[in-house]
Formats: C-alpha cells, structure tokens, sequence
C-alpha cells in the first residue's frame, strides 16, 4: 500500500513548509495538490492543482461515425459514463435535429435521477465521510472528538443516533452501519439506474433518438419500489449531515474559511422536460430553462445568466499553464452559430488539441488540464466557475431562477423544497435548501446529499408522468433518423460533480471536431494566461489550517475536505515535503480504512 | 497536428461503424419495417407475437394496448 522513501535536503529560510498530496483522489489519481503551508500561522500560501493524465479524447473521436460517439465518450468516466451518453445524445440530437419522443425523454431523466442518487450517495457516505468520521477526527482533532461525545444530535429523533459522535462513528470505512447501509443503497440505485438504461455505468439502451428501454409498466413499478426503499435513508441521510456540518461550524469557530472562495458557479441543466425540449439550437434557451435542474451561472451569488445560448458562446479554453501548443492558427470549424452569432477560437468547437508532453514546472507549465473559463459579458473577465461538486450549483441556480414548480420540487426564488413521500418508517417530508451564506467545503458537501433528495423527489415525479404516458397506450422510446452530412450540436447535461458539454462538428458524415467538458477540467484546472487560479487553487489558497497536529504528523485533512468537497474525479504517490531538512515521500493507493491510519 | 513523434495508425478510425450496404435501424423510413408499431406511436400486440396476434389485445377500446416485452 504505502511505500515511504526519506531523504535529506537543506532546510528552507523561514517557516514554509511545502505539503503535498499527490494523488489525492480516493478512486483514481492523476490529480495532485501541491502547496506551501505556513505552520506559524496556521495558514496555507500557495497551491497548485495538477493531473498528470492525457486523455485524447478530442484527438481519437476524430473520424468516426458521429452515431459511436455516446458509446465511445461513456468510458472518459468509470462512475459517470451515462452522463456523458445521456450529454453525447443531446448533442447529436440537435446535430440530427431529431426531437426524442416522450416516454424516451422521462426514461432517460428516471436514469439520470437514480445516477445521482447513486453516485451522491457513494461519495458522501463512503468517500468524503472519511474525513469526518471518528476515527479520522480523533486523528487530526481530538478535541473536537471529545467535544463530540458531549454534544447531543438536533436531529437524533430522524435518524437515531444520539451524539455527533455517535454519527462519526457511524461513518467509520467498513465498520460504521451508515458506510455499510449507504454501500447497499448504491446498489439499490444502480438497479434503478438499469432498469431504465439497461446497464451501469456505460449504458446500452440510450443513443440518439430515443432509448431501447421497453416501456412495459413493470420497469416503472420495480423502479419505484426500489426507490421507496431507500427513500427513508434519504431522509436520515440528510438530518445526519445537517448535525454533522452544523456541529463542525460550531466546534470549529472559522471553519467557514475551510475551501472558501468567491460564488462563482456553473450549472449546465438536467432533466429535460419532454414537452418542451426539440433540441433545435434555435430554441435551445427555452428549453434550457424549461430543464427540471435550471441552467445558469451565478456571480456573488447573483444569477448572471440562464440562457444556454449565452452560456454556450461564453465558454472559452484558455492555456496558459497546460501541456498544449496553442491553437490559434488552425482552422475555425465553427465561425457563426445557428443564430448566426460569432464563435470564438478559444470556443470548444473550435477548439484543436496539440499535446506538448513536457516536465512540470510550477513556474511555467505544470499540468494537463486545461483552463476553461466563462467570459462575463458584463466585464469581459474570464471566470475560472466551479460547479461545488455539481449539488451546490446545480441547487444555486434552481433556488435563485425559480424556474421549477413540480408537486415534488419547488423553487422559491431563495430555496429549493424537496417533498419526499412517506417511507417504510418516516412519514411524509419536506426538506429545504436555502442557499448558504458561503460557497466553502461544508456547503458544497451538504448541498451534495440536499440533491439526492431532490433527484428521489424528481424521479417520483419522472414516474408519474412516465406512467401517464404509458397508461394512454403510448409505447414509442424511438425516432428514426439521418446522419447529416455536415452540422453541429451541442449537449449540456450535469454531470454528478457538475457541468458537462459536449460539442461536435459533423463533416462528411463524420466526427470533423468532438470536444467534452467534464466537471473536472472546471473545477481543477490550472493557473491560465491571465494568471487566474483555478478553483481548487483558489479555495486552498489563504485556507487556514485547523488541523491539532504539527509538520511532523501532518495529514492535511482540511486541505483534503476543501478539494475532496469538489468531488474530484481525475483518474496516483503522495508526496509530502516536510520543514526541518526532511522530505518524506509516500507513495500509495489512496485507500483509508482497516487500520484507520 | 501536435508537434510529437506517434506511430504509424493501423486501424481506420471508424472501423466499428456502418458498413455500406447494411440496412441501418436509425434510418428514416425504419419504421414501417416494425410490425405492431402504430403510426400514433401505440403498438399492439403484433409488435410482441405472430401467432394470432389479435386475440392478444384488449378486449376493450379504454383499455391501453400494452403488450408485453
């Protein structure tokens, strides 16, 4: 597992101390967070996020038959390949100009939905808990932990656990009963996931112009009987982390600080609503805002935008500390769009990928990432978005658009209510997300199990209007269709961390360009030309430290709950450079449980 | 292209797609190949059976045409 190498250096002037984590994903890891921390004062200085994996999709899809592209593009991610389907359909569907019929649209959403529920549930319960669960907490803060013991959960009357501790032992990797209880509702909602789409993660039955479920009811009543199972955890689940975070800002005055940085968020949209959505980029900022997850960006927690049109023309791929020859002088393959507004070099259509493999140089380029930014039209500055881990913009832009009004979601305008039916043992709830005072760690992982409620309370709506449909006779899931000879298309889509597009250029009846935008790039990219950090820089830099331990038994657990709160996914050693002429360096596979250390 | 060394490919880049001379299910005018499928987007029970496929559907105008998969 851990192999550790300790070798001499001179120790540095002053008190910095440079700390590393690299890789620092629990899945896979190319990324690496590598940053100086001032152990006087409790503060970390200077960050750096960095992936060491090329991935080449752009270079490859090139040439093939635009048709492959959703069974092609599903493998970028283990865990989130439908999203990338379910993107790479909606972007050849407006390629195609085909409008998906509407039993397809709601199978495709009831999918969507248990995704979320599904890999919301997996990352919070049995990934990111790792950071809050006991025997990490009495590791790194073992005043907290006592603190704990005496402190009496608000909400012990939902879920059963009488003090925080008791929850933070409930979290503990492999023995705690919420890890293993979460580790079954995954698997409940992987079912769901593949009665809609046939398969988990890289779905079979979804592809441009419809899907290949069959719409018998049965699919709609074994789904709905797998989601009212797991509707009551949902319910705990989110009392748990209520008490949990709100006692982490009370144990730990200033823990708002821990990955804070400004509100400036994306959200793509999801749940398309069938009786709107005609995928025809004409029409495309209706049926955007018609989506059952509003797209928007928001800037101090200002809604600047809900206009996917707007959105898609501001998206800009900047280099600037990235591993790529830029792109400027090859051909535009997209210089107007539809509307006949000009597009952008540095737009994703336009986009060429010219890897520069070189050695990392924190001065100068150090990772694979690239940089895209949105540019705000009002200032002309390129904002390096983050999505929060996908829950918190994606609840951010509902609550502020007040676009969704359904029986089960509603949005008010500063909240989302969520109301989830009754369960096995909970009655009928209301739950309701009110957007925070902070974009920082503790939001972003609340705002995480907020939306597995909201896709649950989604998704009994998803199978009301399934059932509707399916109970006036109506049986069709696909629309025939013609590849086009020359078009484009463009999908957006939410991924569980957050925002996803994908664009293509069709010539010749072939793939000409085909850029996807995953969450990650986003949320982890590198400094770009004008010097601007990227998300995850931004939120560790200026963090300060809680952590009780010193340099020499530093874990760095906030720095890890400031960039894990973004719900990381670049697909790993640990290097840790310690003051005092030591370098340990650790290399190892990223999996904390058995001996909890 | 990037300036960096690569082999020779070996493989055409749409090798899995469409051969010519295949019929493609996606094509306009697939439809009509659907027994059962309904111009209304129903389906009966034709769609499911060969064998006196009629007896099989509802044996009211109210009732959906669902057949089973």
């Amino acid at each position: 597992m851990a192999i550790e190498q300790q070798e001499r250096v001179t120790p540095k002037p002053g008190q910095l101390v440079e700390m590393s984590w690299d890789p620092i994903t629990r899945i896979i890891g190319n990324l690496g967070i590598y940053t100086k921390i001032d152990f006087e004062n409790q503060r970390v200085v200077e960050c750096h996020s960095t992936s060491s994996l090329f991935r080449g999709y752009s270079v490859f899809m090139k040439g093939k038959d635009p048709r492959d592209a959703g069974f092609i593009t599903s493998r970028i991610c283990g865990i989130c390949g439908d999203n990338h389907t379910t993107c790479s359909v909606y972007a050849q569907n407006m390629a195609y100009g085909i409008k998906t019929p509407k039993l397809a649209e709601w199978i495709m959403n009831l999918g969507e939905a248990a995704e979320y529920m599904f890999d919301h549930t997996l990352f919070q319960d049995n990934l990111v808990f790792v950071d809050f669960c006991e025997a990490m907490v009495k590791g790194t803060n073992p005043s907290v932990l006592s603190r704990a013991e005496t402190t009496d959960a608000p909400n012990a009357a939902i879920h059963g656990k009488r003090t925080i501790a008791d929850i933070m032992r409930a979290f503990n990797p492999f023995e705690g009963d919420i890890y293993k209880e979460a580790l079954v509702v995954s698997r409940v909602t992987r079912e769901m996931f593949c009665l809609m789409e046939g398969r988990h993660v890289h779905p079979s039955t979804v592809y441009p112009g419809g899907v290949g479920t069959m719409p018998s009811p049965t699919v709609f009543t074994d789904y709905l009987s797998r989601l009212m199972s797991v509707i009551d955890f949902v319910k705990k689940a989110v009392a748990l982390n209520d008490d949990v975070f709100d006692f982490f800002y009370e144990a730990l005055p200033g823990y708002e600080e821990v990955g804070r940085r400004r509100v400036l968020l994306g959200c793509w949209g999801a749940f398309q609503d069938p009786e709107v959505v005609d995928y025809r980029y004409e029409t495309m900022n209706e049926w955007g805002k018609a989506m059952y997850v509003t797209p928007g960006i928001v800037v101090d927690g200002e809604l600047i935008t809900t206009n996917l049109v707007d959105i898609n023309l501001g998206i800009r791929i900047l280099l600037g500390s990235s591993y790529y020859d830029d792109w400027v002088n090859e051909k535009p393959f997209v210089t107007h769009d539809p509307l006949g507004n000009p597009v952008d070099m540095r737009h994703p259509w336009n986009q060429t990928t010219l890897p520069a493999p070189q050695k990392r140089d924190f001065e100068g380029n150090y990772s694979w990432v690239m940089s895209p930014r949105w540019l705000d039209p009002r200032t002309g500055e390129h904002l390096p978005l983050d999505t929060g881990g996908g829950a918190f913009a994606r609840l951010y832009t509902t609550a502020l658009a007040g676009l969704v009004d359904t029986p089960y979601v509603k949005s008010t305008g500063s909240s989302v209510q969520i109301h989830l039916p009754k369960g096995n043992s909970l009655p009928e709830t209301t739950l309701e997300w009110r957007i925070p005072q902070w974009s920082n760690a503790l939001e972003r992982n609340r705002a995480r199990v907020y939306f597995v409620a909201y896709a649950a309370a989604m998704a009994v709506y998803f199978i009301e209007r399934a059932l509707d449909r399916v109970r006036g006779g109506d049986t069709k899931v696909f629309q025939d269709f013609d590849v086009p000879e020359q078009a484009i298309g463009v999908g957006f889509h939410e991924a569980v961390r957050g925002v996803l597009s994908h664009h293509l250029v069709i010539e010749k009846g072939k793939i000409a360009n085909y850029h996807p935008y995953p969450p990650t790039p986003w949320n982890g990219s590198p400094r770009d030309r004008f010097g601007t950090p990227g998300p995850y820089e931004d939120a560790v830099q200026d963090m300060p430290i809680f952590e009780e331990n010193g340099p020499e038994n530093f874990k760095g657990v906030d720095i890890m709950r400031a960039v894990r709160s973004f719900d990381p996914c670049l697909p790993c050693g640990v290097h840790m450079y310690l003051g005092k002429g030591r370098t340990l360096r650790k290399m190892h596979s990223p999996m904390f449980g058995g001996g909890h250390d | 292209m990037a300036q960096i060394r690569v082999g020779k490919p070996d493989v055409a880049p749409d090798t899995p797609s469409h051969i010519k001379g295949v019929r493609q299910g996606n094509q306009k005018g697939s439809h009509k190949h659907q027994v059962g499928h309904n111009e209304d987007d129903t389906a009966d029970a034709r769609r499911s059976t060969g064998v006196r496929p009629g007896k099989e559907n509802p044996i009211m105008p109210i009732m959906p045409n669902l057949s089973p998969s």
